[in-house]
């Protein structure tokens, strides 16, 4: 064990939360979970995906048109917060929820994620994330604390850890192992500069790359820190699914039951069911808005490309049977939005953005409540067989890392 | 006049009544009431929203319905035909349809309450390379310009069944025309309106398939000496086949005939101040179009002005008819857009807030301050109605004129300050030099721009620890 390797130990101080935490059920087979989060903002039920708003505005929908979608919860980014509208006009406006008139749940990360992988030059030191300065070239310093502190200003609901961030693919093992212990390292510093326990819910990182045993390591530690609800982070970038599930089964594995859980930037909704199955509680990815913007929606079976020709003259729903806005028929109270309309305006109006972002993260939303109806109904594995014969059709099609996940808790999709 | 039966228009699907006693006579302000069976009815004077490729731009169809009071839109149909250059069928005219729906209506996904103008081209229009022929017109579609021909558009009409139609007028965009083409653009709009109302109403067509669709005829924008013989035919021969008139510049106004008066009266003047559209009204136009209400919104602007003008106005200085939301003064000021102002945008957000929106590209920006440009513009209609029913019109528009800033202010479109190493801003609110040439093209880069989803941070070191986002380090 290396020298620097935090102590098991109690916080420094005691950790308040700011949540409640409603199990109501697990799935006789997997390892999935149906339950509801209390936050400051109203309840979110669990499993959830939470649409990414990075600039306090999701993709030029008003704040009503995400509420029915369903959201209770989506995300802000404290890294572009923090640059506009900057702490100042948040702390004078009253925090982000006042910014953008969202009465609901924010969660906000680090900032650290962001200034690491869209900024050239950042290094981390035992200090902070060092960078220089887009624009002039200053060397600059952002430190748990001051991620903290403006998290505090933007009074987001749930806010993250600072944690040091490396790529899982990285091949420097001392490296991945000094980044784990740093981050816990920088947890308590975290929990130390956090203002407003009592109203916004501090998240520790799981850090520690691909290796398990860092990982087991690294939720020891984190645990016993107590905070109200635990992240697994430094997925998503590019490594193997594989990889991916046995991280997130790794970690579940160790976690409080009475504990929300949240896999960050994790968006494909195959990836999603199998990180459900796995025991993880909440999502995001800015994916399915992002493609949204680009034509693309979201549907049982895939992606519909909207700007493919063969489109032009298809007037039937997105989806068929979908509920939301978009493609309710108009005598159900809906728009009746055709896809040939969507044709005609994607990618050269707005509003075709727009329109395609709600049917997408309603199609996300109500997904997960499907999921989560089949965990209290206790169908889960069938609500799995289902899903992914619907997206991949042929069993023959199904990919390896699902079937192989799946399998590690119970359910074997190859079985009729 | 026009009130035994044959002359009455061929579908008795529109009726336009005259409310107020100025009635048809030209050159004074009027109130009316444009009802079409099925639809909102439409209480004139009043303006008609312009689209994009069938939607108002940046407003989603659920906020149009939950958030607008839009009574009636135009289309352009350029927007809609690219198809026709490649020898094939615009899907727009094979969207499904019953025999009483409008397949324009179900291809744009719009409910059955609003009235649908369809015309030729967008408004404001893009001046075309080419230009047009005796029997068609230049129009631009997103794979480049084209020619409209005359039974082209009659087409368009009969398989996309609008409300109203606005028939083709030999426009010319880019200049002067001078006396020779003066006389061409007379002959050729002649000739297209006979032909066109011909083919959709003529005795030739039979009762089931002639168009329901209203014809508004073109007055071109010239003396009325110049084009005698086309007022008179309008007056004649062509009565029974229009239901109104379109307008390319509000001296038309006084060129309409007093037989043609009770006809509905149709805009596309491109006014640039709500003071051009009082005088508009004044002159006794109906129905109006606004594009410096797209403008004013893309700007970054909320207009800010209310007819008649609050009494207690201090005459000292002229108040501004807009305010610009870039302005660094608005970055903590969570006052709503407008004082009172009871639209979507200001009920629920602020000024602080459009700002940051602004600065931040967010689609949303637009979406929020064309609801709130919208609704003002709403009021400001909804009031001159009632100023004049009540008989105040010209006086209060007079308190207006000293009320309010002769023009919109500039447009500065400026994000955080712009450093001398950086490239020019070149936002989606850079002032249009030429509004004009708005096009597609534009509307294109702009959609490009609004969709770079990474920020990159145009702050120097100051701005960051200023931010609280983190520290300079010494050394
Ligand atoms: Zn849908
Ligand atoms: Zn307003």
């Amino acid at each position: 064990m290396s020298t620097s390797a935090p102590a098991t130990s109690a916080p420094r101080k005691p950790m308040p939360s700011a949540l409640k935490f409603d199990l109501h059920t697990k799935c006789s087979t997997t390892k999935a979970r149906a339950s509801t989060l209390h936050l400051p903002h109203g309840s979110v039920p669990l499993p959830i995906f939470m649409p990414v708003a990075t600039q306090a505005s999701l993709k030029g929908l008003t704040y009503d048109q995400l509420k029915q979608t369903g959201c209770m919860l989506c995300l802000n980014n404290t890294y572009h917060l923090g640059l506009k509208p900057g702490q100042a006009v948040l702390d004078e406006v009253g925090g982000a929820h006042k910014l953008q008139g969202w009465d609901r749940n924010i969660l906000t990360d680090s900032g650290g994620f962001q200034m690491v992988s869209l900024l050239k030059l950042a290094t981390v030191t035992e200090d902070g994330v060092r960078f220089l300065s887009p624009h002039d070239g200053t060397p600059m310093l952002l430190t748990p604390e001051h991620s903290i502190s403006l998290q505090n200003s933007i009074g987001s609901d749930i806010i993250m850890q600072l944690d040091d961030v490396i790529a899982t693919t990285s091949p420097d093992h001392a490296r991945i192992e000094e980044a784990m212990e740093r981050s816990v390292r920088w947890l308590d510093r975290c929990i130390d500069a956090h203002k407003y326990p009592e109203r916004q819910n501090l998240f520790c990182i799981i850090q520690g790359g691909l290796d398990l045993e860092l990982r087991r390591k690294c939720c020891a530690e984190m645990v016993a820190r107590d905070t109200p609800g635990i992240a697994i982070g430094g997925l998503s970038g590019g490594e193997a699914k594989e990889e991916f599930c046995k991280v997130v089964d790794t970690c579940t594995g160790l976690l409080p039951d009475q504990k929300p859980r949240y896999v960050m930037g994790v968006g494909y909704p195959e990836d999603l069911i199998v990180g459900v199955a796995l025991g993880a509680d909440m999502f995001d990815c800015v994916w399915p808005t992002r493609t949204a913007r680009f034509g693309n929606a979201v549907v049982p079976s895939g992606t519909l490309n909207l700007r493919n020709h063969t489109f032009a003259q298809d007037f039937r729903p997105v989806q068929e049977g979908c509920t939301c806005t978009i493609c309710r028929p108009k005598d159900q109270g809906g728009l009746g939005v055709t896809r040939a309309y969507l044709h005609h305006i994607a990618a050269k109006e707005t509003v075709g953005a727009h329109l395609l972002t709600i049917h997408n993260v309603h199609y996300l939303l109500s997904l997960m409540g499907a999921a989560r109806q089949a965990i209290l109904e206790d169908r889960f594995p069938a609500f799995l067989r289902e899903f992914f014969s619907k997206l991949y059709g042929e069993k023959s099609k199904y990919p390896e890392w699902v079937v192989g996940a799946l399998r590690g808790v119970g359910v074997d999709l190859m079985e009729d | 006049m026009g009130s035994d039966a044959s002359q009455r228009p061929p579908n008795d699907m529109v009726n336009f009544g005259l409310l107020n006693s100025a009635t048809a006579s030209t050159l004074a302000p009027r109130l009316g009431k444009l009802a079409i069976a099925g639809r909102n009815a439409i209480l004139t004077p009043h303006y008609i929203p312009l689209t994009s490729r069938g939607t108002v731009p940046h407003i989603a169809h659920d906020v149009m319905r939950e958030q607008t009071a839009i009574s009636g839109l135009y289309f352009g149909l350029e927007d809609f035909i690219e198809k026709l250059q490649k020898k094939g069928c615009p899907p727009v005219y094979k969207t499904p349809a019953a025999p009483n729906e409008s397949p324009l209506r179900n291809f744009v996904c719009l409910p059955e309450d609003p009235v649908l103008v369809l015309g030729p081209r967008r408004v404001p229009p893009l001046a075309c390379p080419a230009s047009n022929t005796p029997n068609s017109i230049a129009v631009l579609t997103t794979v480049g310009f084209a020619q409209l021909e005359t039974g082209q558009y009659v087409e368009a009409v009969q398989k996309m069944r609008p409300d109203i139609a606005v028939g083709l007028a030999d426009l010319v965009l880019t200049h002067r025309p001078g006396t020779k083409r003066q006389g061409k653009m007379v002959d050729r709009t002649h000739a297209f309106t006979t032909y066109s109302t011909e083919q959709l109403y003529g005795d030739a067509v039979s009762e089931e398939n002639r168009s329901k669709t209203a014809y508004f005829a073109p007055i071109l924008p010239l003396d009325n000496a110049q084009q005698t013989l086309y007022l008179e035919d309008l007056e004649d021969e062509l009565r029974r086949y229009i239901s109104g008139l379109a307008l390319y510049e509000s001296a038309s106004l006084s060129v309409v005939p007093e037989s043609l008066g009770d006809l509905p009266r149709l805009l596309f003047s491109e006014p640039a101040t709500p003071h051009d559209i009082l005088r508009e009204v004044s002159l006794g136009a109906d129905l109006l179009t606004i594009p410096f209400l797209g403008d004013t919104s893309d700007a970054g602007m909320a207009l800010d002005f209310v007819f008649p003008p609050p009494s207690d106005a201090p005459a000292t200085e002229p108040k501004p008819l807009a305010i610009d939301l870039w302005a660094p003064t608005f970055t903590t000021d969570t006052a709503p857009l407008q004082e009172a102002c009871q639209c979507y945008t200001c009920r629920n957000h602020h000024r602080a807030y459009i700002h940051h929106l602004l600065s931040a590209k967010e689609m949303l920006a637009w979406s929020l301050l064309h609801l709130h440009n919208l609704h003002t513009m709403d009021s400001f209609f909804a009031k001159i109605r009632e100023s004049i029913e009540q008989g105040t019109f010209e006086s209060d528009v007079q308190r207006f004129q000293r009320t309010y800033a002769p023009q919109l202010p500039e447009k500065t479109g400026e994000g955080p300050r712009v450093r001398g190493y950086q490239a020019p801003s070149r936002g989606p609110n850079e002032p249009r030099r030429n509004p004009r040439a708005y096009g597609r093209l534009d509307i294109i880069e702009k959609f490009a721009e609004s969709q770079s989803s990474v920020a990159t941070p145009d702050t120097g070191a100051e701005g960051l620890e200023e931010h609280g986002f983190a520290k300079k380090l010494s050394s």
